[in-house]
Formats: C-alpha cells, sequence, structure tokens
C-alpha cells in the first residue's frame, strides 16, 4: 500500500486515491494507518502488510530544494 | 501514483540539479577533450583580465582586451580565429552557457520565460562586475601595479570580484526584493557551485599537467599533493563529524535547552554541512519540515557571514601563508554550504596567493586553485557522508530515542541523498590523472606535446568556466540571502545557539582538526617557471 506524506503546518496528512488520513503526531498518524487497513479488512490474521509513504517534497520551499531535493520517506510494516 | 512510489536508483538523473551539475560540467570537460584529436569546441570561454582607462606606455591594461577568449592563448589549433574574438568571446560565453542552464531548466521544469530572463540579467550583471572587479586598482598588487601606471593597488588579485559580485547580489538580496523574487528563478548558487566543484575535479587532474609543464618532478609533485588533500579531507572530516555533532547537540540541549528533534536538526546543520544536512536529519528524525526549514534559513544567512570573514581571517591573522592548506582545510570545516565554502575557499586562495607574492617580492609564487581544493575536499568528503549520517540517525531515531513500531528504514536513503556531482568532480579528477600518468607518461618531455592538447581544453573549463560559476555562485548566493531572517522572532534562541556553536566551537576545532591533518602540506613554489 502507498500514500504521499505531507505537512501542512499543524498535521502529517496521509493521502492517495483511496483515502486522506491525518493527525498532529507520526504515532497517531501510524494508529489510523492500522485503523484504516482494519476497517477495510486489507489484512488477514498473521499477515503482514507494509504500508509505503512517499514524502510529497513540494512541502518544503523551492529555494531549500536545491539544496536537497529529497526530505524522507517510510515504510510500516502493520501486522494483522 | 506519484514518481516517487517508482523511485529507481537512476531516478532524477534528468530532473535534479545535483545531476545536472554533473551533466554541465563532464559535457563540457568531454568537449574540450575534442582537442587531443585537432578540434577545439571551448577556446571560446571569456576570461578577464586587469585593465586601466589610460595605459602608461610600455605598459597593459587596454580596456579593449578586458575581456579575451581563452583560446587566445591556449589553442593549439584555433588560436588565430579566438583572438579576435576579444569582447565578443563574453557573448559567444552567454550563447554557450544559456543553451546549457537552459537545456538543465527545461528538464528540471521550472519557469523557462523567468529562467531565461533571470539568467540573463545575473549573467551580465556578473560580467560587469567581473569587469569593474579586475580594475588594476582593485586587482593589481604591488608587484605588477606599475605595469599599470599605479603607485598602489588593493592588492585583492581576483577575489576582489568575488565580493563585488557578493555585495552586489546582497544589495538586491536586501534592497530591492521583489526583483530579488523575480531573479530567484535563475539565482541558483547551489546549481552553479555544484557545477564549478565539477569543473574543480578537472582543475585537480589538470595541475599536475600543467606543472609538468614547466618540470616533470613539479608535475609529479602536484600529483602527490592532491592525494595527501584526498587522504587527510577524508580523515579529517572523519574525525570533526566525531567531536562537532554531539558538541552542538549537547549546546542545544542542556545549554539552551531545544527539544531534541530540534537540537539534531540544528545539530546537523551547524555542524555538518548545512542545508543538505539540515533537511536530511529533519527527515531522518522525521522532524516537521518547518524546523528544517528555519535551520536551513539561518544556515545560509550564517554561511555568508562566515564567507565575509573568515577568509581574511585566516590569511592575515592564523594560519596565514604558513600554513596554507591548513587554512583551506579549516574553511571546509567551517562554512556550511557548498556554495559559500567553495566561494571562501577561492576567496582565501585568491588573498593567500597574493599576500605570499608580495611577502616575498615574487620569489613565491603558488599555483592557483590548490587551497580552493584543500576547501572544497573537505566539504566534499562531508557531503558524502551526509547520507550515511542520515541513514544512522534515521536508525537511531528510528530503533531506540522514538520506536514506533512497525516502522522500517529503506537502505536506499543513503543513494537518494547521496551527493551526485561528487561523481563528476572525481571522474573529471581521475580521467585526467589516468591521461597524465598513462598516454602523458608521467610528464616526460615526449609526451608534452600531446599534453599540450590536453592544457588546451582543460584551461577553459578550469578556469573560465570554474570561475564564471563561481562568480555566478557569489551573486547568486547574495541574492537569495536576506539578513532580515536573522531578525524573526521565531528563529531567537536558534540563532544564539548557532552563534555560540559556531565562533566558539565548531570553527576553533576545525582549526584544530584541519592543523593536526594538514599542518607542513605545501602548494609547490612556481615563482621560477612563471613570466613576470
Amino acid at each position: 500500500m502507498e500514500f504521499t506524506i505531507r505537512h501542512d503546518g499543524r498535521e502529517w496528512i496521509l493521502e492517495n486515491e483511496e483515502a486522506v488520513l491525518s493527525s498532529p503526531t507520526m504515532d497517531g498518524l501510524d494508529q489510523k494507518v492500522r485503523e484504516y487497513i482494519h476497517e477495510k479488512g486489507l489484512l488477514r490474521a498473521g499477515e503482514k502488510l507494509e504500508v509505503k509513504m512517499y514524502f510529497q517534497n513540494s512541502t518544503i520551499p523551492q529555494w531549500i530544494r536545491q539544496y536537497s531535493q529529497h526530505y524522507f520517506n517510510r515504510i510500516l510494516v502493520v501486522e494483522g | 501514483m506519484t514518481d516517487l512510489a517508482n523511485r529507481k536508483w537512476y531516478t532524477g538523473m534528468l530532473t535534479q540539479e545535483d545531476w545536472w551539475a554533473v551533466w554541465l560540467g563532464v559535457g563540457f570537460f568531454f568537449l574540450s577533450l575534442f582537442n587531443i584529436v585537432g578540434i577545439d569546441l571551448v577556446g571560446w570561454m571569456t576570461y578577464p583580465t586587469k585593465w586601466v582607462l589610460n595605459v602608461p606606455e610600455g605598459g597593459k591594461g587596454a580596456i579593449g582586451h578586458a575581456f579575451y577568449a581563452l583560446g587566445k592563448k591556449y589553442s593549439v589549433t584555433a588560436k588565430g580565429f579566438y583572438k579576435g574574438l576579444g569582447w565578443w568571446s563574453v557573448i559567444w560565453t552567454y550563447v554557450g552557457f544559456t543553451i546549457a542552464t537552459c537545456l538543465g531548466a527545461f528538464f528540471m521544469k521550472w519557469n523557462m520565460k523567468r529562467f531565461f530572463v533571470g539568467w540573463t540579467i545575473i549573467y551580465f550583471l556578473t560580467i560587469a562586475t567581473w569587469f569593474v572587479g579586475h580594475h588594476a586598482f582593485i586587482a593589481a598588487n604591488k608587484i605588477n601595479m606599475h605595469k599599470y601606471g599605479l603607485n598602489f593597488a588593493l592588492n585583492l588579485g581576483g577575489g576582489g570580484s568575488f565580493i563585488l559580485a557578493l555585495i552586489v547580489g546582497l544589495i538586491i538580496g536586501n534592497f530591492f526584493k521583489p526583483f530579488a523574487q523575480f531573479l530567484s528563478e535563475a539565482a541558483k548558487p547551489e546549481w552553479y557551485i555544484k557545477t564549478a566543484i565539477v569543473t574543480l575535479g578537472v582543475k585537480l587532474g589538470y595541475l599536475p599537467i600543467k606543472l609538468a609543464g614547466m618540470s616533470q618532478k613539479l608535475g609529479k609533485q602536484a600529483a602527490g599533493i592532491t592525494f595527501d588533500l584526498f587522504v587527510a579531507g577524508a580523515a579529517a572530516t572523519i574525525v570533526a563529524y566525531m567531536i562537532f555533532w554531539p558538541g552542538v547537540y549537547i549546546i542545544s540541549r542542556k545549554i539552551f535547552k531545544l527539544p531534541r528533534a530540534t537540537a539534531a536538526v540544528l545539530g546537523s546543520g551547524i555542524s555538518i554541512c548545512g542545508v543538505s544536512a539540515a533537511v536530511a536529519t529533519g527527515g531522518a528524525v522525521k522532524a516537521k519540515p518547518v524546523v528544517s526549514i528555519m535551520v536551513s534559513a539561518l544556515v545560509v544567512v550564517w554561511a555568508v557571514i562566515e564567507l565575509i570573514i573568515l577568509p581574511g581571517v585566516f590569511t592575515h591573522i592564523w594560519p596565514g601563508t604558513k600554513d596554507p592548506l591548513v587554512a583551506g582545510a579549516a574553511m571546509g570545516m567551517s562554512v556550511k554550504t557548498d556554495g559559500a565554502d567553495a566561494a571562501a575557499g577561492e576567496l582565501l586562495d585568491e588573498f593567500m596567493r597574493n599576500k605570499v607574492e608580495v611577502e616575498s617580492n615574487g620569489a613565491i609564487k603558488w599555483p592557483e586553485g590548490l587551497i580552493t581544493s584543500s576547501a572544497v575536499m573537505t566539504k566534499v568528503w562531508i557531503d558524502m557522508f551526509i547520507g550515511i549520517w542520515a541513514f544512522v540517525l534515521a536508525l537511531i531515531w528510528c530503533y531506540k530515542i522514538e520506536c514506533k513500531p512497525g516502522e522500517k528504514v529503506p537502505a536506499s536513503e543513503v543513494w537518494h541523498r547521496f551527493p551526485k556531482f561528487v561523481i563528476g568532480y572525481f571522474f573529471c579528477w581521475f580521467f585526467l590523472l589516468a591521461i597524465y600518468f598513462g598516454p602523458g607518461q608521467g610528464g616526460a618531455p615526449e609526451a608534452m606535446p600531446f599534453l599540450k592538447t590536453v592544457k588546451a581544453g582543460a584551461v577553459p573549463v578550469e578556469k573560465g568556466m570554474r570561475k564564471l560559476f563561481f562568480m555566478l555562485t557569489f551573486i547568486s548566493l547574495g541574492i537569495i540571502t536576506d539578513f532580515k531572517k536573522l531578525r524573526e522572532a521565531q528563529f531567537g534562541k536558534m540563532v544564539w545557539v548557532y552563534f555560540v556553536a559556531l565562533f566558539f566551537f565548531i570553527i576553533p576545532v576545525a582549526m584544530v582538526i584541519a592543523y593536526l591533518f594538514h599542518h607542513g602540506m605545501m602548494p609547490p613554489n612556481i615563482a621560477e617557471f612563471v613570466v613576470k
């Protein structure tokens, strides 16, 4: 499962074609991802699902992107 | 999904400035190699020379010759043609580099119209500044000022042009903000400096070839000293890392009571490599982007302040001309952006060479570029370590400090953060070294005609293109540096952490480490081989 991740100054926001999830903290965000996956029945007991989060670089101002065009990507492993 | 989801190892080769610095530097380097088969495709690159309004009888400095095509001096096959270009070389250079940079801007999906207009303005401002900075009153020293009919000169060498370029940029950036904003599409100091650093690789590789033209022994000595810089730079950087980061982190946490993530980002920004490290660390510890943005703004402004202060201090107070490469290496570890560091290194190079020539009454002359190289070498090592450091920090944060169940750190982060322009820098350097030790036979007299063709191509790139991109860097740095950022209230404590850490910890420690690893290394004296 893949999302883009960004920060709007108040909250971390995960987004893909099917869902938008947000939370002020990264832990809260991870918790919402787990809940979303379980609610949607995307994972059976004993299975593992990798949730890839790709940072939306447009969050960073253009003048900083010349120094570093990469902020972070992360992977969350959710267990069924 | 987005491009990011399909990220491969080669992603960004056509869309990132880092890679475009490689394509520009290596592209023109390859064009220069056509000289080996008798075709000079780079001799049009322009270069300034000292001038005065009233040339003394039998003296030098006619304004009509203030800019010339480097092929006029160095071309083997087209000297006559390039001699005729004179000031027109400025337009040839504009056309050549406008095509190259616009190509880059196109692939990087920038606003082409704004880039083209901005680039054109910045280019001609640069040329105008370069011209003024080469007035003999600014650029000459007491050894050669009489040739221009002067009894006093400022002794600044080419450094005067750099200072002027920075001043012009800062005036635009701080007093004409809407204009600076308009130019920002083309004011890219990091792109220009990374391109200049790739051509510095050409300079390093060319140095033994140049000195072999004076004596074979000098050529080998030059090859040796560049390797020494390579090794000493790596060792010094590793030691600096071990001391700098924990030191700044502790200052931020214990004295200024900053939160952990902020202290980590600030630690990297101040101690390692400025903006790139601040952004990389921000990502590694998952700090809110605003933290990295604030630290980055601080880094840029403080780096320019260092650029203004340190070259003069290192030249005239300590270590001076006794240890020029110590000064260069200390610069690389102290100034926190590639642009400001390489620019400060170049200024230091000009100041030191000028000073030693004047002090020795012309008996000592150092080849240009070695002191710049010592400043850039430590910085290049630091740049390469950023990716690894960000990865290590991400692991520590992920598994030790803020453990989040299920989170993994992708190892590919190291490659994505690797500074790609470094590849171009080392490629050009080692390619020319291979030519020097291979078909160039280590500078043997029988190989000199061949090496002369290599020189004909290398000089326009390592001299004309490199200096032009340095000038572009100085002026662009000024344009994007807004000192008002330091006054903005939200920085408060961070400004002071930066000040204390930089001047009372980073710079003194950098000087000690640079001394330990570079003390005793000296540029070769080429005075007896240089025509006065």
